[in-house]
């Protein structure tokens, strides 16, 4: 046999049994089809959905999962209201405030259950506490956002000279407009230092070492879509924390994951940012062995202060009960 | 090292070394001055290229600032009518090309249920001015940069570059500039003019930009972002820090903030996407805070340096070459007259002195040499002649010599036993000249029947004059002593016929002895001759009693006394000359009487004559160890065995 028919009998063989294994292949007939809206635009935030997804993580549940994005001008969490997603991601305090609004959305799992999130300063503005902030220009995030800032800087008795509404970029910052702003350490905090900023020249307030931490990205459903496919929810929670374990494990196919969709999105960002995103978010996905919180599971106590907190701040007046709202409950998500 | 080497390789290497290092450094310095003066040239290029490149961006940013704050200062002045706004907008996107839309965003009214907003948008479409109210749809103009850092910066602002997503992805830029109510930023907003620009003819421009064969131009933002480089996937996606963190590149983020901050250089930079070293020049557009950088690669700068250096190198291996093969030349020329005289001496030094010397023509050390080399070849040659000559005149003599020895020799009596019908004595003589021709002589004879004549005598000189007289000397004594038959009378008549008429002033010690073999007795005389001994069977030994008597020869008239001695049977006479007792060691020490009668002790029982004499000899011979001997050895031994008996 001539060697190159062989290779093209191998070839083809291969090709033959690919359908089984290989994660690009078509879904079986029967799988169900359901979407995810992520919160925002194509990063490394999404890594374990993607990754999920890319390999087969989904599928081998039957589940043919497509994935929509969000962004500026369109919340995940209208796509749960007009049905146009099964699935919709946001941050908890978000998914409060919607509830409390009267949409009936319910957690099937806490992705990011440890917050990032902290206020920035330059050192050279002079401060070095988060009570310098006191007097001071802030720009906060508007909203669900703000409730941990809220919470940090109140229960420290901290106002700000100024408030400013800050939005999706570190301009006002970068252009001196603000003496302090908000940041996620995972994305905000390095867009600075990608900007010029050095380290050194910045000084960090984690709002977690003030005593708010409050959990950030949740994947939720509406109430009835639980109670009529929670095997299907519970699938699709447990194939998106496979897809995170195995972005921890291959942090560069992740990454090539990330930056197929961020090119074709023409998102403007780099791979250099998406590295350190993923980088910085997993600690707060998957649990350590010194962690005290399970992957997956929304914590009992960073639930209920986060209720405690929204309330506080007047942006909802109800809450549902840990259980309703959380249903699959500690141990049902590893 | 080099003293290994022959002369020509020698000479060619050190002088081709000699040249490298003078080729080497002129080839280095070339390069190095080559290499500043370029390298100077290049920095005042770019930075000019940077700086020109910044000034053309910088125009087109003011005079877009210009149109935008005219538009705002009208709107503040009171045209906020949205017909009267749409105006102002059209005006400002129809008259200046460079601005593809403009528009005017009114601070959102709060109404019952939320905001309202609105802004209109004046905008390009193919050659046509299109409008649109920005405000009418989803987007929600009040949460964007372009929006918001005027209003919250109360001041004017260039935004950071992006693609639009509404018109093909253009790379867009805007400059959005407040309006208050009042005065300044204390007043009331009223909103936000803002004007979009395509960066296209940036692109353009910059793309247009050609330093040298690769060199080229990019643009960056105040935070660094990429607005215009060659890889186009860098364009608003990466920044210099970005850039410099994904290559860990530290030097590069220090260079970023100093671009960012508006400062302006030319720095060494190794290029991100080629890895050469390179050299950068940036320059900032003060209006944007953005920043110009031009990139030239090091090899490509240098290149006319190295071709340069190269011509200079080449043409210095050509001048190698040619030196190599002059110097080589040269030295051959030196060395092959050397190497001919060498081979012509080697002839000479094997004997052949007729053998022709090189001529070598000129008057340089070496023709000097070869005509030293025939001068001492003449001089050889003349001597080695004198030489034959003497050696052949030497050799007759030395034959003469020998001739004369065996004659000499001839003259004294050597056949042992010289009287083998006499039992009653026994007698053994030698003589050893020292030099062929030796002044000793012994002689014995019978003088009648029972009368036996012994003679020993020692010329005063040695060689053929002495062996003459020594002739002279026994030919008289013979005659003589057979009249006058009495020793002393004998020498006595002996001297006065050799005194005679002696012009040679030759003189002759001599001893003479006459034995009566019929009783032992024995008459002797001396002319000043060693004393003989007397050696008994017993062993005892002494020398004969002293008499007068001066050498023979020397003057007329002298008397010799007459001593006489009786031989008991047994007893031994012994006779010799100084050559005996004066024979001398290699230490100078003189083998002397003590040592010649310790001998003839040591001897006394020899049976023969001939054992005695050759005993006295070998212990003399042994003594002297082989010194040369200046006096010849005479030893005459004659022992008296007693009277016949009938």
């Amino acid at each position: 046999m001539f060697p190159f028919l062989r290779i093209l009998t191998a070839a083809l063989m291969m090709l033959l049994l690919l359908p089984a294994v290989a994660p690009w292949a078509a879904p079986p007939p029967d799988a169900a089809q359901v979407s995810v809206s992520l919160q925002w635009v194509p990063q490394s935030q999404f890594a374990g959905y993607y990754l999920a997804l890319d390999k087969g993580f989904y599928r081998k549940r039957g589940l043919d999962v497509t994935i929509l994005h969000s962004g500026p001008e369109l919340n995940s969490m209208d796509r749960l209201a007009d049905g146009t997603a099964h699935f919709a991601t946001t941050f908890l305090t978000s998914a409060l405030q919607r509830r409390n609004s009267g949409l009936p959305v319910v957690n099937i799992a806490q992705i990011v259950n440890r917050s990032t999130a902290m206020l920035v300063a330059r050192k050279k503005s002079g401060i070095r506490s988060l009570r310098d902030l006191n007097g001071r220009r802030v720009s906060l995030w508007a909203g669900d956002f703000t409730v941990p800032f809220e919470a940090a800087l109140s229960s420290h008795g901290i106002s700000p000279g100024r408030r400013f509404v800050q939005n999706y970029s570190v301009a006002l910052f970068l252009h001196n407009g603000v003496d302090a702003c908000s940041a996620m350490y995972y994305n905000e905090y390095h867009m600075l230092y990608q900007a010029g900023l050095d380290e050194d020249e910045l000084i960090t307030f984690p709002l977690e070492k003030y005593g708010c931490n409050v959990p950030e990205d949740g994947i939720y459903c509406l109430e009835n879509m639980w109670k009529a496919n929670p095997r299907r929810c519970r699938d699709f929670a447990e194939a998106t924390m496979e897809g995170w374990r195995y972005a921890r494990a291959h942090p560069e196919e992740a990454l090539d994951s990330v930056m197929r969709r961020v090119t074709s999105a023409r998102i403007p960002t780099n791979r250099a940012h998406m590295k350190w995103m993923l980088e910085k978010i997993l600690p707060g996905i998957l649990a350590g062995p010194a962690d005290a919180w399970k992957a997956g599971v929304l914590s009992r106590t960073d639930y209920a202060r986060a209720v405690g907190l929204m309330k506080k701040q007047g942006l909802i007046k109800t809450a549902p009960e840990y259980d309703t709202f959380h249903p699959l409950g500690v141990g049902n998500v590893q | 090292m080099f003293s290994r080497l022959r002369i020509a390789p020698r000479l060619a290497l050190l002088t081709l070394l000699g040249c490298t290092l003078v080729l080497g450094a002129i080839t280095g310095s070339c390069y190095l001055f080559g290499s500043r003066q370029i390298e100077k040239e290049t920095q005042e290029k770019a930075i000019s290229l940077a700086v020109g490149t910044a000034n053309r961006i910088e125009t087109v940013q003011r005079g877009v600032e210009k149109v935008v704050r005219a538009s705002a200062s009208r709107i503040e002045d009171g045209e906020r009518s949205p017909e009267r706004v749409r105006l102002i907008l059209a005006r400002a996107v129809g008259e200046n090309p460079e601005i593809f839309g403009a528009a005017f965003a009114y601070a959102p009214e709060t109404v019952s249920g939320g905001t309202r907003l609105a802004a209109p948008y004046v905008y390009r479409s193919g050659e046509r001015l299109a409008f649109k109210d920005l405000g009418a749809g989803r987007y929600r103009y009040d949460v964007w940069d372009w929006y918001t850092l005027p209003r919250d910066l109360g001041r004017p602002v260039w935004s950071e570059p992006y693609f639009d997503e509404g018109d093909g992805g253009a790379l867009m830029v805007t400059y959005s500039v407040p309006v208050f109510d009042g005065s300044g930023a204390d007043g009331k907003l009223v909103g936000v003019v803002t004007c979009h620009v395509s960066l296209d003819w940036l692109t353009d421009l910059l793309r247009s930009i050609r330093f040298a064969e690769t060199g080229y131009a990019f643009l960056v933002s105040r935070t660094g972002t990429y607005i215009c480089h060659p890889r186009k996937d860098f364009v608003v996606r990466e920044t210099l820090f970005s850039a410099a963190e994904t290559n860990h590149r530290p030097e590069l983020r220090a260079v970023a903030r100093r671009m960012i901050t508006g400062e302006s250089g030319y720095i060494p930079l190794r290029n991100l996407v080629s890895q050469e070293p390179s050299h950068m020049a940036f320059a900032p557009v003060p209006s944007t805070g953005w920043s110009v950088s031009i990139i030239v690669a090091d090899a490509e700068l240098l290149a006319p340096v190295v071709s340069l250096s190269r011509s200079v190198a080449l043409v210095g291996i050509a001048g190698f070459a040619l030196l190599l093969l002059i110097t080589l030349l040269i030295a051959r020329s030196i060395t092959r007259p050397l190497r001919e005289l060498d081979a012509a001496t080697e002839v000479l030094a094997k004997g052949d002195l007729d053998a022709p010397l090189p001529a070598i023509p000129g008057n340089d050390e070496v023709a000097h040499l070869s005509k030293s080399f025939t001068h001492m070849r003449t001089e050889l040659k003349r001597s080695m002649e004198e030489l034959r000559a003497t050696t052949a005149a030497k050799q007759k003599i030395e034959s003469e010599l020998e001739i004369a020895r065996s004659i000499q020799m001839s003259l004294v009596p050597r056949t042992f036993p010289a009287f083998p019908d006499r039992p009653e004595f026994d007698l053994y003589a030698e003589l050893h000249p020292a030099r062929p021709i030796g002044g000793d002589f012994y002689d014995f004879f019978m003088l009648d029947r029972h009368r036996i004549c012994l003679a020993i005598g020692d010329v005063s000189d040695k060689g053929v004059p002495a062996a003459l007289f020594m002739a002279v000397v026994r030919t008289f004594l013979k005659a003589i002593w057979r009249d006058e038959e009495s020793p002393a009378a004998t020498l006595r008549k002996l001297n006065n016929e050799l005194a005679l008429d002696n012009d040679s002033t030759m003189f002759v010690t001599l001893l003479c002895a006459v034995v009566d073999l019929r009783d032992g007795s024995m008459r002797y005389a001396s002319g000043g001759h060693n004393l003989p001994f007397l050696i008994s069977p017993d062993g005892g030994v002494h020398q004969v009693r002293r008499l007068k008597g001066v050498p023979v020869g020397a003057m007329e008239e002298m008397l010799f006394e007459e001593g006489t001695e009786s031989l008991r049977p047994g007893d031994v006479f012994f006779l010799y000359t100084d050559g005996a007792t004066e024979a001398m060691n290699g230490a100078g020490e003189l083998f002397g009487d003590d040592r010649l009668e310790g001998e003839l002790k040591r001897c006394a029982g020899s049976t023969g004559m001939r054992e005695l004499v050759h005993g006295v000899r070998g212990a003399v011979e042994s003594f002297a160890d082989g010194a040369e001997q200046s006096d010849d050895l005479t030893l005459v031994a004659f022992r008296f065995t007693g009277p016949l008996r009938f």
